[in-house]
């Protein structure tokens, strides 16, 4: 099996993405579809207490629940938890065909959680507002585990096995709320036991597996009610106008068929209570505003760029000025790029900008550093022996620490106080000097690694597994800018080359983790230049892609700036899609080997788009130009 | 009738369809309306300037364009669990390549979607337009292409063309909108979702009721059609529904429910208040009733049946509407349609007594506003009442502008689901008897059979949508009727509809769905004389682990 990690960055949220132009029509029937969910699914949800809510919608009720009297929805979970702790595997059940009877099986673990999500979503193309929700959510996720922690219902490929999601009422009714997670729980202990089964059956008859580790850590109960979130507040209206002058931008732009701004805010409160004495209720807040652009070259290749602004409140956004600013150039240098020569084959030195290298660090290191992926029979085990061995020069330090609100005062969107399994955030030094030191752990143990250091996070509705929050790359050999581009002509010179590649920009694709696919990474570089060593101008190229083993990129860097970057962004994995943050200088790599990317065989559009001038332009865009 | 000679356009002449002249169907000029403007004014645009030099022009472009507001709250244990507003255009851009005896389309549907703004900004919708349009020529091309190659590999020609012509069209109807109490509504849900505990009558059981919710649906749909023939459209629908769902296990484990509701065109068309609660309260009964009823015997039952209306309905929708919506049959057989009925035409498919009619001109039935009603389709024809059956034989098929066989012209039933092309779909249908028996009639043809044959007989009064009985009663020659669980109907099928039906009652039962496409189906009882009721060999669930929460003490 193969996962592929639509990852990091923008393009997740962004409906238009790295992917081909297929995407955007995927979007729109995903949006289509969900209208069609919402509005013609009815009787369907009402069977049993409704699936997870999906939908974004206004919710007229939304802001009166939720920051009032909290401690009756903590209080309900607590002690519903502590009835089916009591009561299931209690009663001894008849055995068919005999006269005896067995006790049921007790659960060891079972944990609540409960996200409640107020959020405000605007999306507008092309200077209109396509759609504006607000809504209101309660989601529970209800885990079971049976058996033990050295083997229980989750076992290899049963992971999910443990959980049951589960819309909850909106209101503070208790006999409501604990009637639902009673609902889910009676189901969700029928899912474990028929999972345990399984799980028992195959390990008689498989060989003996690789890593024996347990199937879940112990770990002290953590107890911390933090300071509850205001209301979410958005001016919608103010928000809208806002929208509208900025994809209005794009109307200047003829050869831009494709674009998008988009705002969501969400205000989350996460509960969690769990059988081993964790209670923990943490207020989570993000806003975003992702503005996106797509346009084709005559010879069908698509090309992406996006811009993220990143605040805990809408409020904190940048203001419109630069926006605006950041907009124009990006449309101006994706407009730029349509005409820019393809590249040619290429093997010698090239700088990562600092958002660049953050993407490829957060692909290429952080991915494969994730616990999970050192044991399990698919998994590719890239650095599982590489403990306490180098894997990157000793100059580089890396670190995941989600306690970081900010980094130089810009805002870090991996933060988090508590992870989804209840576990405290916490700083892990995942490379020192080099040298591997540890994984990111959630609660799912590994050879040598029997706790859990704060990453195990999931989207509701998924198993949590150990995933970044904010990577931070680090440099004990950094040089200025001019020197790095010093150092760049004089490698490419060295090699024989005409010219080195500067990577301002790049987009992850997707990380292949798995045994059966070959270890590449794929990072699809958005903004190429040549850096000419007799000291012509840089020039713009497209089409570039990367090609290369993680370890052997990962070694090649000789030198790095001193001016980190941060790439902020959504990453999607088997989890689910979660925020996270990448930190890194630019850095100077001896070795990078491109080819020209594959690319689509559309023609642009065949019409120019419609003209402007019958028609009043709702941000005021210039109407030349066409 | 054969249009075959109109129709051999060579496939680089387009648009021929305006001088088929023009019918205007509505007072209102239709120019009044900005958004229909943006629409034709890019649809203008498009169809002097797409081509691609070289290749084929497209012969035929529509724009739809579809605004959809949707409400949806939905109730659980006597509180809310979710509430969500939804309101979004799209719009839909339908490219032919080709001519009307053989074009770009498939079976499938063929066109391309976009997100069109809320705000109704024109030079954003042309936008949204121009996008659609390009994907769905370039779309169109590569799909002419494909199939022209396939019709190469087949001997015959297909049995029909693809497309038929149609006149102009000119409707501007009102705008549909979503009006609703929502707080009011908000009430209702939670209160009926609740009264498992709150209610006397249904608190004895309240701990054996595993869920109890309550839903509300609303929908209204504008769209927006303008294509080449120069049909110019406005019109939509809205539509409400209310469904109550609850239900448990029996001591067995067998897994039961009750689930219904109200549909109708306007939220005041639903159920009162009262009502509602009154049938949750019911519900709650008879799936108690449930719990406690026997299975139904272990040995198969093979006999008279009676069908309540809501229950005929149920068996018309599944095994005769969608065998007279005129599909195209597979490329390269000789086939007339799709399904069941494809060679039926002029032969008996009823009994004699029974003949079906789909009208939906008629837009409101015993003082009920009919969901399945329109005046024009969504290919922009103009619907007719159509014969279906007359006296068990079928004389027509529901066809739309994708000919079959021996019906080369639409008669206005291409309906669209949201998003999608348009199909071949029945509107209103009306099954009628003509020898319709009182309900005491009925009942005593029943009884007198049961008293013939020595036995108890069947009588079913709800189903699921997949034909297995929820309220079934098992009922003795002498009259008295036993409430039975765990059965499923077989051999109802066509055959049992074609030679099986003793007799129809006359007491029309109006079923509405606004689901995928909102339809209508009336019919009356129906009694079977030979339909095989079945136990269930379902695996049997387990019964909770645990316990509910104590409910509170009201």
């Amino acid at each position: 099996m193969t996962y592929t990690f639509p990852e990091a960055g923008p393009s997740l949220i962004s409906p238009d993405s790295y992917r081909s132009a297929v995407s955007r029509f995927d979007f729109h029937q995903k949006l289509f579809w969900h209208v069609l969910i919402v509005s013609l699914c009815g009787p369907a949800l009402a069977v049993v207490p409704t699936a997870v809510a999906q939908d974004v919608g206004s919710a007229q009720s939304a802001a009166v629940a939720s920051s009032m009297q909290q401690p009756l929805l903590m209080d309900a979970m607590g002690t519903e938890l502590q009835r089916a702790l009591t009561e299931l595997g209690s009663a001894a059940t008849p055995v068919a065909s005999s006269s005896e009877k067995v006790l049921a099986q007790k659960p060891y673990f079972i944990s609540y959680t409960v996200a409640d999500a107020e959020s405000v979503t605007i999306t507008s193309q092309y200077g209109a507002i396509m759609n504006s929700n607000e809504s209101h959510e309660r989601t529970a996720d209800v885990q079971v585990r049976l058996g033990t922690p050295a083997e229980d219902n989750t076992h290899g490929a049963h992971r999910s096995s443990a959980l049951t999601t589960m819309a909850l009422p909106l209101a503070d009714d208790r006999a409501a709320i604990e009637r639902t997670l009673w609902y889910a729980t009676n189901r969700g202990y029928g899912k474990a036991l028929d999972a345990l089964e399984k799980v028992k059956t195959e390990q008689q008859v498989r060989a003996r597996e690789e890593d024996s580790s347990p199937d879940f850590t112990e770990e002290r109960p953590q107890v911390d009610i933090l300071a509850k979130e205001s209301p979410l507040s958005v001016d919608r209206s103010a928000w809208e106008s806002r929208l509208r002058e900025i994809s209005g931008v794009f109307r200047q732009y003829p050869n831009i068929f494709y674009d998008t701004a988009v705002l969501q805010a969400t205000h989350e409160t996460d509960y969690f209570v769990s059988s081993d004495g964790t209670k923990v209720e943490a207020p989570n807040h993000v806003a975003r505003l992702i503005v996106a652009a797509r346009t084709r070259a005559s010879d069908g290749m698509d090309m992406f760029r996006d811009e993220t602004f990143e605040a805990d409140s809408a409020g904190h956004l940048p203001d419109q000025t630069e926006v605006m600013a950041k907009t124009q150039a990006m449309a101006k240098g994706l407009n730029d790029l349509r005409t820019a020569p393809i590249t040619e084959p290429y093997n010698g030195p090239a700088i990562l900008s600092g958002r660049a290298a953050a993407v490829f660090f957060h692909e290429v290191l952080g991915h494969r550093l994730e616990g999970q992926r050192q044991r399990g029979d698919e998994e590719g085990e890239t650095f599982t022996k590489l403990l306490g061995k180098p894997i990157l020069p000793e100059f580089l330090s890396v670190a995941d620490d989600p306690t970081l609100t900010n980094y130089n005062g810009y805002p870090l969107s991996g933060h988090y106080l508590f992870d989804n399994e209840g576990q405290p955030a916490q700083r892990v030094q995942l490379v020192k000097d080099g040298v591997l030191q540890t994984f990111l752990m959630s609660r799912l143990p590994i050879a040598g690694f029997a706790n859990s250091n704060g990453h195990g996070r999931a989207e509701i509705g998924k198993m949590p597994t150990g995933r970044q929050g904010n990577l931070i790359v680090t440099s004990a050999k950094t040089v200025s800018d001019a020197k790095l581009r010093q150092m760049l002509k004089e490698a490419a010179r060295k090699q024989g080359k005409t010219y080195g590649l500067y990577f301002e920009d790049i987009s992850s694709g997707f990380a292949v983790t798995t045994r059966r696919s070959p270890q590449a990474f794929q990072v699809i570089p958005l903004v190429v230049y040549r850096v000419y060593v007799d000291g012509r101008p840089d020039e713009l190229v497209r089409g570039v892609s990367i090609v290369g083993t993680p370890q052997a990129a990962l070694r090649s860097i000789v030198a790095t700036d001193d001016q980190p970057e941060i790439f902020n962004g959504l990453c999607g994995a088997e989890s689910g899609t979660i925020p996270v943050s990448a930190v890194a200088p630019a850095m100077l790599v001896s070795q990078i080997e491109t080819q020209r990317q594959a690319q689509g065989t559309s023609r642009p559009p065949i019409v120019p788009p419609p003209p402007l001038d019958d028609v009043a332009s709702a941000s005021g865009s210039p109407k030349g130009g066409r | 009738m054969r249009m075959r000679a109109l129709l051999m356009i060579p496939a680089l002449c387009s648009f021929v369809a305006p001088a088929l002249g023009s019918v205007a169907l509505a007072e209102a000029p239709p120019a009044a309306d900005p958004i229909l403007t943006a629409m034709q004014q890019e649809l203008a645009r498009e169809k002097s300037d797409l081509v691609i030099p070289g290749m084929l022009r497209p012969y035929f472009i529509q724009y739809r364009l579809e605004d959809i507001h949707t409400y949806d709250a939905i109730a659980s244990y006597g509180a809310l669990t979710r509430e969500s507003e939804n309101h979004q255009r799209v719009v839909r851009v339908e490219v032919r390549i080709g001519s009307e005896v053989s074009d770009s389309s498939s079976a499938r549907g063929d066109g391309s979607l976009e997100l069109a703004p809320g705000d109704g900004d024109p030079a954003a919708l042309k936008y949204a337009l121009w996008s659609a349009t390009d994907d769905a020529y370039k779309n169109a091309l590569r799909a002419y292409a494909a199939k022209q190659a396939t019709l190469k590999n087949f001997q015959s020609a297909p049995t029909a063309n693809d497309f038929t012509p149609a006149k102009a069209v000119t409707l501007i109807e009102p705008m549909a909108t979503l009006t609703l109490d929502r707080d009011d509504w908000k009430h209702r849900l939670i209160e009926a979702s609740g009264l498992f505990d709150t209610s006397p009558e249904t608190r004895s059981f309240a701990e054996a009721v595993e869920y109890s919710s309550a839903n509300l649906s609303a929908l209204a749909v504008n769209r927006y059609t303008v294509n080449t023939d120069g049909t110019v459209l406005r019109h939509g629908y809205s539509g409400y529904s209310e469904t109550v769902s609850v239900g448990g296990q029996a001591a067995d484990g067998m897994e039961l429910g009750r689930s219904n509701g109200s549909v109708a065109a306007t939220a005041t068309g639903l159920e009162s208040a009262a009502a509602l609660n009154k049938r949750t309260i019911d519900d709650l009964i008879s799936f108690n009733d449930l719990r406690h009823a026997p299975t139904v015997d272990p040995e198969d039952y093979h006999g008279p049946v009676l069908f309540s209306g809501d229950a005929s309905a149920d068996v018309f929708n599944r095994l005769f509407v969608p065998n007279v919506e005129a599909d195209r049959p597979d490329i390269g057989t000789s086939a007339r349609t799709q399904g069941v009925y494809q060679s039926s035409y002029k032969t008996p498919i009823l009994p004699s007594f029974l003949s079906v009619a789909d009208d939906p001109t008629m837009r409101s039935f015993e003082g009920h506003a009919l969901l399945g009603a329109y005046k024009v389709d969504d290919e922009g024809v103009p619907v007719e009442p159509v014969d279906i059956v007359v006296h068990g034989k079928l004389m027509n098929y529901l066809i739309g502008r994708q000919p079959v066989k021996d019906f080369p012209e639409s008669n206005g039933h291409g309906r669209a689901m949201l998003g999608q092309s348009a199909h071949s779909r029945a509107g209103v249908v009306i099954i009628k008897s003509s020898d319709p028996l009182s309900a005491d009639a009925l009942r005593a043809k029943l009884l007198a059979l049961a008293k013939e044959q020595g036995r108890d007989v069947y009588e079913v009064e709800t189903m699921n949508g997949e034909l297995v009985p929820r309220l079934l009663y098992r009922v003795s020659p002498d009259g008295k009727r036993t409430l039975v669980r765990g059965a499923i109907f077989d051999e109802l099928d066509q055959r049992a509809i074609r030679s099986g039906i003793l007799a129809a009652g006359g007491k029309p039962y109006i079923a509405q769905q606004v689901g995928l496409l909102p339809e209508t189906t009336i019919a009356p009882e129906l009694l079977f004389g030979d339909i095989t009721v079945r136990r269930a060999n379902e695996e049997q669930q387990k019964l909770p682990y645990y316990p509910p929460p104590a409910l509170p003490q009201n």
